[in-house]
Protein backbone atom coordinates (compact mmCIF):
# COMPACT_ATOMS: atom_id res chain seq x y z
CA UNK A 1 0.00 0.00 0.00
CA UNK A 2 1.61 3.57 -1.41
CA UNK A 3 1.69 6.05 1.83
CA UNK A 4 1.83 9.00 -0.75
CA UNK A 5 2.04 9.58 -4.27
CA UNK A 6 3.19 12.68 -3.81
CA UNK A 7 7.53 12.59 -3.83
CA UNK A 8 9.11 15.41 -4.37
CA UNK A 9 9.23 14.91 -8.22
CA UNK A 10 5.41 15.32 -8.93
CA UNK A 11 5.37 18.55 -6.45
CA UNK A 12 8.05 19.90 -8.04
CA UNK A 13 6.77 19.19 -11.75
CA UNK A 14 3.29 21.61 -11.14
CA UNK A 15 3.10 24.07 -13.81
CA UNK A 16 5.95 22.27 -15.68
CA UNK A 17 5.37 22.58 -19.95
CA UNK A 18 5.64 19.05 -21.25
CA UNK A 19 4.67 19.45 -25.03
CA UNK A 20 3.03 21.52 -27.79
CA UNK A 21 0.87 20.57 -30.76
CA UNK A 22 0.27 22.90 -33.65
CA UNK A 23 -2.49 21.75 -35.74
CA UNK A 24 -3.33 21.83 -39.40
CA UNK A 25 -5.01 24.90 -40.78
CA UNK A 26 -9.22 24.30 -39.66
CA UNK A 27 -11.21 23.94 -42.49
CA UNK A 28 -14.91 24.58 -43.15
CA UNK A 29 -15.21 20.77 -43.20
CA UNK A 30 -13.56 19.90 -39.85
CA UNK A 31 -16.35 21.92 -38.36
CA UNK A 32 -19.58 20.73 -40.50
CA UNK A 33 -18.29 17.17 -39.50
CA UNK A 34 -17.88 17.88 -35.45
CA UNK A 35 -21.03 19.44 -36.17
CA UNK A 36 -22.75 16.71 -37.40
CA UNK A 37 -21.13 13.82 -34.78
CA UNK A 38 -21.89 16.36 -32.07
CA UNK A 39 -25.26 16.54 -32.75
CA UNK A 40 -26.46 13.34 -34.30
CA UNK A 41 -28.61 12.32 -35.23
CA UNK A 42 -30.04 15.31 -35.69
CA UNK A 43 -28.94 18.10 -37.72
CA UNK A 44 -26.62 20.81 -36.47
CA UNK A 45 -27.85 24.18 -36.09
CA UNK A 46 -26.94 26.00 -40.15
CA UNK A 47 -24.41 28.10 -38.93
CA UNK A 48 -22.64 25.17 -37.89
CA UNK A 49 -23.06 23.93 -41.22
CA UNK A 50 -22.10 27.38 -43.29
CA UNK A 51 -18.58 26.60 -40.55
CA UNK A 52 -17.11 29.53 -41.03
CA UNK A 53 -16.66 29.87 -36.79
CA UNK A 54 -16.06 27.06 -34.75
CA UNK A 55 -17.72 26.44 -31.63
CA UNK A 56 -16.09 26.83 -28.62
CA UNK A 57 -15.90 22.90 -28.04
CA UNK A 58 -14.61 21.80 -32.12
CA UNK A 59 -10.89 20.08 -31.69
CA UNK A 60 -8.65 20.84 -34.69
CA UNK A 61 -6.50 18.38 -33.33
CA UNK A 62 -8.69 15.28 -34.21
CA UNK A 63 -6.80 12.83 -36.34
CA UNK A 64 -3.62 14.08 -34.66
CA UNK A 65 -1.33 17.23 -35.17
CA UNK A 66 0.46 18.82 -38.00
CA UNK A 67 3.47 18.72 -35.95
CA UNK A 68 4.33 18.12 -31.90
CA UNK A 69 7.58 18.10 -30.06
CA UNK A 70 8.09 17.22 -26.75
CA UNK A 71 8.87 19.82 -23.92
CA UNK A 72 10.92 17.31 -21.61
CA UNK A 73 14.90 16.18 -21.60
CA UNK A 74 14.27 12.27 -21.17
CA UNK A 75 11.28 12.66 -24.56
CA UNK A 76 12.18 12.53 -27.74
CA UNK A 77 8.90 13.09 -28.73
CA UNK A 78 8.11 9.76 -30.96
CA UNK A 79 5.42 8.80 -29.19
CA UNK A 80 2.47 12.06 -28.97
CA UNK A 81 0.63 12.21 -25.98
CA UNK A 82 -2.56 13.81 -27.18
CA UNK A 83 -4.52 13.13 -23.75
CA UNK A 84 -2.91 14.20 -20.87
CA UNK A 85 0.65 14.76 -20.02
CA UNK A 86 4.17 11.96 -20.42
CA UNK A 87 4.57 11.43 -16.40
CA UNK A 88 7.60 8.91 -17.53
CA UNK A 89 9.28 11.32 -18.95
CA UNK A 90 9.16 13.73 -16.10
CA UNK A 91 10.81 11.69 -13.74
CA UNK A 92 7.26 10.25 -12.06
CA UNK A 93 6.98 7.10 -9.92
CA UNK A 94 5.57 3.76 -12.11
CA UNK A 95 2.01 3.35 -10.17
CA UNK A 96 0.06 0.91 -10.34
CA UNK A 97 -3.38 1.64 -10.37
CA UNK A 98 -6.74 -0.35 -10.64
CA UNK A 99 -8.71 1.99 -12.07
CA UNK A 100 -8.48 5.15 -13.63
CA UNK A 101 -11.75 8.11 -14.17
CA UNK A 102 -12.60 11.45 -15.93
CA UNK A 103 -12.89 13.71 -13.34
CA UNK A 104 -13.90 16.96 -15.05
CA UNK A 105 -12.70 19.76 -17.11
CA UNK A 106 -12.79 22.88 -16.05
CA UNK A 107 -12.25 25.25 -19.30
CA UNK A 108 -12.27 29.03 -19.87
CA UNK A 109 -12.80 30.60 -23.84
CA UNK A 110 -11.03 33.04 -25.22
CA UNK A 111 -11.19 34.08 -29.24
CA UNK A 112 -13.14 31.76 -31.59
CA UNK A 113 -11.41 29.50 -33.80
CA UNK A 114 -11.61 30.42 -37.56
CA UNK A 115 -11.26 28.81 -40.78
CA UNK A 116 -7.83 29.09 -41.50
CA UNK A 117 -6.87 29.04 -38.17
CA UNK A 118 -3.91 27.09 -36.74
CA UNK A 119 -4.20 26.65 -33.42
CA UNK A 120 -1.48 25.33 -31.08
CA UNK A 121 -1.79 23.50 -27.74
CA UNK A 122 1.10 24.00 -25.30
CA UNK A 123 0.30 20.92 -22.24
CA UNK A 124 1.67 21.60 -18.59
CA UNK A 125 1.69 19.46 -15.82
CA UNK A 126 -1.11 20.57 -13.31
CA UNK A 127 -0.97 20.16 -9.68
CA UNK A 128 -1.21 16.34 -8.13
CA UNK A 129 -3.33 15.99 -4.89
CA UNK A 130 -4.28 12.64 -3.28
CA UNK A 131 -7.14 11.74 -0.47
CA UNK A 132 -8.53 8.47 0.83
CA UNK A 133 -11.46 7.12 -0.84
CA UNK A 134 -13.50 4.19 -0.62
CA UNK A 135 -11.31 2.66 -3.17
CA UNK A 136 -7.96 4.01 -0.88
CA UNK A 137 -5.84 6.17 -1.26
CA UNK A 138 -6.70 8.04 -4.42
CA UNK A 139 -4.40 10.46 -6.97
CA UNK A 140 -5.88 12.96 -8.64
CA UNK A 141 -4.41 14.74 -11.12
CA UNK A 142 -4.31 17.72 -13.43
CA UNK A 143 -3.17 18.72 -16.59
CA UNK A 144 -3.31 22.03 -18.37
CA UNK A 145 -4.33 22.79 -21.91
CA UNK A 146 -3.42 26.02 -23.04
CA UNK A 147 -4.42 26.90 -26.84
CA UNK A 148 -3.34 29.79 -29.16
CA UNK A 149 -4.00 30.48 -32.53
CA UNK A 150 -1.30 32.11 -34.96
CA UNK A 151 -1.42 35.27 -33.53
CA UNK A 152 -1.17 34.55 -30.24
CA UNK A 153 -4.41 35.12 -29.06
CA UNK A 154 -6.19 32.37 -26.27
CA UNK A 155 -8.65 30.36 -27.65
CA UNK A 156 -9.35 28.42 -24.70
CA UNK A 157 -7.04 27.23 -21.31
CA UNK A 158 -8.85 23.66 -19.95
CA UNK A 159 -7.66 22.35 -16.79
CA UNK A 160 -8.64 18.44 -16.65
CA UNK A 161 -8.75 16.20 -14.19
CA UNK A 162 -8.12 12.79 -13.29
CA UNK A 163 -8.99 10.25 -10.70
CA UNK A 164 -7.11 7.20 -10.12
CA UNK A 165 -7.05 4.25 -7.50
CA UNK B 1 -33.98 37.76 -24.46
CA UNK B 2 -35.78 38.45 -20.98
CA UNK B 3 -33.71 35.97 -18.88
CA UNK B 4 -34.31 35.85 -14.75
CA UNK B 5 -33.01 33.76 -11.96
CA UNK B 6 -34.48 30.44 -11.56
CA UNK B 7 -35.15 30.41 -15.42
CA UNK B 8 -34.84 26.97 -16.75
CA UNK B 9 -33.35 27.16 -20.47
CA UNK B 10 -34.41 24.02 -23.46
CA UNK B 11 -33.02 20.88 -22.76
CA UNK B 12 -30.88 18.88 -25.48
CA UNK B 13 -31.81 15.09 -25.27
CA UNK B 14 -29.85 12.41 -27.17
CA UNK B 15 -30.51 8.82 -27.03
CA UNK B 16 -26.69 7.20 -26.71
CA UNK B 17 -24.50 4.09 -27.90
CA UNK B 18 -21.82 3.52 -30.27
CA UNK B 19 -23.58 5.06 -33.02
CA UNK B 20 -22.98 8.34 -31.16
CA UNK B 21 -19.85 7.42 -29.45
CA UNK B 22 -17.98 6.23 -32.46
CA UNK B 23 -19.12 9.16 -34.23
CA UNK B 24 -17.54 11.65 -31.73
CA UNK B 25 -14.80 9.53 -31.47
CA UNK B 26 -13.73 10.56 -35.15
CA UNK B 27 -13.94 14.20 -34.52
CA UNK B 28 -12.48 14.43 -31.06
CA UNK B 29 -9.46 12.46 -30.89
CA UNK B 30 -11.33 9.25 -28.80
CA UNK B 31 -10.31 6.04 -30.14
CA UNK B 32 -10.23 4.82 -26.94
CA UNK B 33 -11.06 1.13 -26.23
CA UNK B 34 -13.36 1.84 -23.36
CA UNK B 35 -15.31 3.80 -25.49
CA UNK B 36 -15.00 1.17 -28.38
CA UNK B 37 -15.20 -2.11 -26.74
CA UNK B 38 -17.24 -3.80 -23.83
CA UNK B 39 -14.52 -5.90 -22.68
CA UNK B 40 -12.32 -2.64 -22.37
CA UNK B 41 -15.42 -0.86 -20.66
CA UNK B 42 -16.30 -3.87 -18.02
CA UNK B 43 -12.37 -4.45 -17.56
CA UNK B 44 -12.88 -0.47 -16.27
CA UNK B 45 -15.96 -1.35 -13.94
CA UNK B 46 -18.94 -0.09 -15.90
CA UNK B 47 -20.15 -3.37 -17.10
CA UNK B 48 -19.69 -2.72 -20.91
CA UNK B 49 -18.61 0.35 -23.02
CA UNK B 50 -19.25 3.45 -21.47
CA UNK B 51 -19.41 7.25 -23.55
CA UNK B 52 -17.05 10.27 -23.42
CA UNK B 53 -17.13 13.12 -21.04
CA UNK B 54 -16.25 15.40 -23.42
CA UNK B 55 -19.63 14.10 -25.53
CA UNK B 56 -21.79 15.25 -21.86
CA UNK B 57 -19.75 18.54 -22.39
CA UNK B 58 -20.41 18.43 -26.06
CA UNK B 59 -24.35 17.87 -25.01
CA UNK B 60 -24.20 20.98 -22.74
CA UNK B 61 -22.27 23.08 -25.42
CA UNK B 62 -25.07 22.73 -27.64
CA UNK B 63 -27.90 23.12 -25.13
CA UNK B 64 -26.25 26.37 -24.48
CA UNK B 65 -25.69 27.40 -28.17
CA UNK B 66 -28.93 25.99 -29.03
CA UNK B 67 -30.41 28.43 -26.33
CA UNK B 68 -28.31 31.56 -27.53
CA UNK B 69 -28.56 31.07 -31.08
CA UNK B 70 -25.31 32.12 -33.53
CA UNK B 71 -24.18 35.24 -31.76
CA UNK B 72 -24.06 34.33 -28.42
CA UNK B 73 -21.08 33.21 -26.17
CA UNK B 74 -19.61 30.42 -24.22
CA UNK B 75 -17.17 32.34 -21.79
CA UNK B 76 -16.74 29.17 -19.28
CA UNK B 77 -17.45 25.75 -18.24
CA UNK B 78 -16.67 23.32 -15.60
CA UNK B 79 -18.02 19.96 -14.98
CA UNK B 80 -17.34 16.89 -12.73
CA UNK B 81 -18.22 13.32 -14.31
CA UNK B 82 -20.03 11.65 -11.84
CA UNK B 83 -21.39 8.78 -13.02
CA UNK B 84 -20.68 6.82 -16.86
CA UNK B 85 -22.88 7.22 -19.47
CA UNK B 86 -23.57 3.58 -20.85
CA UNK B 87 -25.33 2.04 -23.53
CA UNK B 88 -28.81 2.63 -24.18
CA UNK B 89 -29.12 5.59 -22.19
CA UNK B 90 -31.16 8.81 -22.84
CA UNK B 91 -29.08 11.36 -21.68
CA UNK B 92 -30.62 15.02 -21.14
CA UNK B 93 -28.81 18.17 -21.00
CA UNK B 94 -30.43 20.73 -18.54
CA UNK B 95 -29.46 24.63 -17.32
CA UNK B 96 -31.12 26.74 -15.04
CA UNK B 97 -30.04 30.69 -14.52
CA UNK B 98 -28.62 31.32 -11.14
CA UNK B 99 -27.01 35.02 -11.73
CA UNK B 100 -27.52 37.73 -14.71
CA UNK B 101 -24.80 40.99 -14.73
CA UNK B 102 -26.26 42.69 -17.71
CA UNK B 103 -25.13 40.54 -20.61
CA UNK B 104 -23.53 38.01 -18.70
CA UNK B 105 -25.75 34.87 -17.81
CA UNK B 106 -24.42 32.06 -15.01
CA UNK B 107 -25.91 28.82 -15.15
CA UNK B 108 -25.93 25.54 -13.23
CA UNK B 109 -25.55 23.12 -15.81
CA UNK B 110 -25.98 19.26 -15.76
CA UNK B 111 -26.76 15.59 -17.89
CA UNK B 112 -28.96 13.11 -16.21
CA UNK B 113 -29.71 10.03 -18.05
CA UNK B 114 -33.56 8.82 -18.24
CA UNK B 115 -33.91 7.75 -14.23
CA UNK B 116 -32.33 11.42 -13.32
CA UNK B 117 -29.09 10.11 -12.24
CA UNK B 118 -26.93 13.33 -12.69
CA UNK B 119 -24.20 12.30 -15.04
CA UNK B 120 -21.84 15.43 -15.07
CA UNK B 121 -23.11 18.56 -13.15
CA UNK B 122 -20.85 22.11 -13.34
CA UNK B 123 -21.64 25.50 -14.05
CA UNK B 124 -21.15 27.76 -17.23
CA UNK B 125 -21.25 31.56 -18.15
CA UNK B 126 -22.10 32.99 -21.68
CA UNK B 127 -22.74 35.94 -22.80
CA UNK B 128 -25.66 36.85 -24.44
CA UNK B 129 -26.02 38.50 -28.13
CA UNK B 130 -26.99 41.93 -27.91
Amino acid sequence: MTDTYLTDVVRQAAGRECSRAVSYPIEASDIRKWALAAYWPERPPQFLIDAEVAPEDFDPFAWGPASYESLLPDDDGSVIVRHGINERALGFPEWKFRAGLNGGMNCTYGVRMHVGDVITDTKSCGEYTERQGRNGLMLITQSISTWTNQRGELVKRTINSGIRF
Amino acid sequence: MTVNVGDAIPTFTRATGFANWNRYAAVNDEFVPIHMDDEAGAAAGNGGAFGMGNLQWAYLHNMLRDWMGPNGEILSMEVQFRSPNVKGQTVTAHGVVTAVEGDVVTLEVWTDQQEGTKLAPGTAKVRLAQ
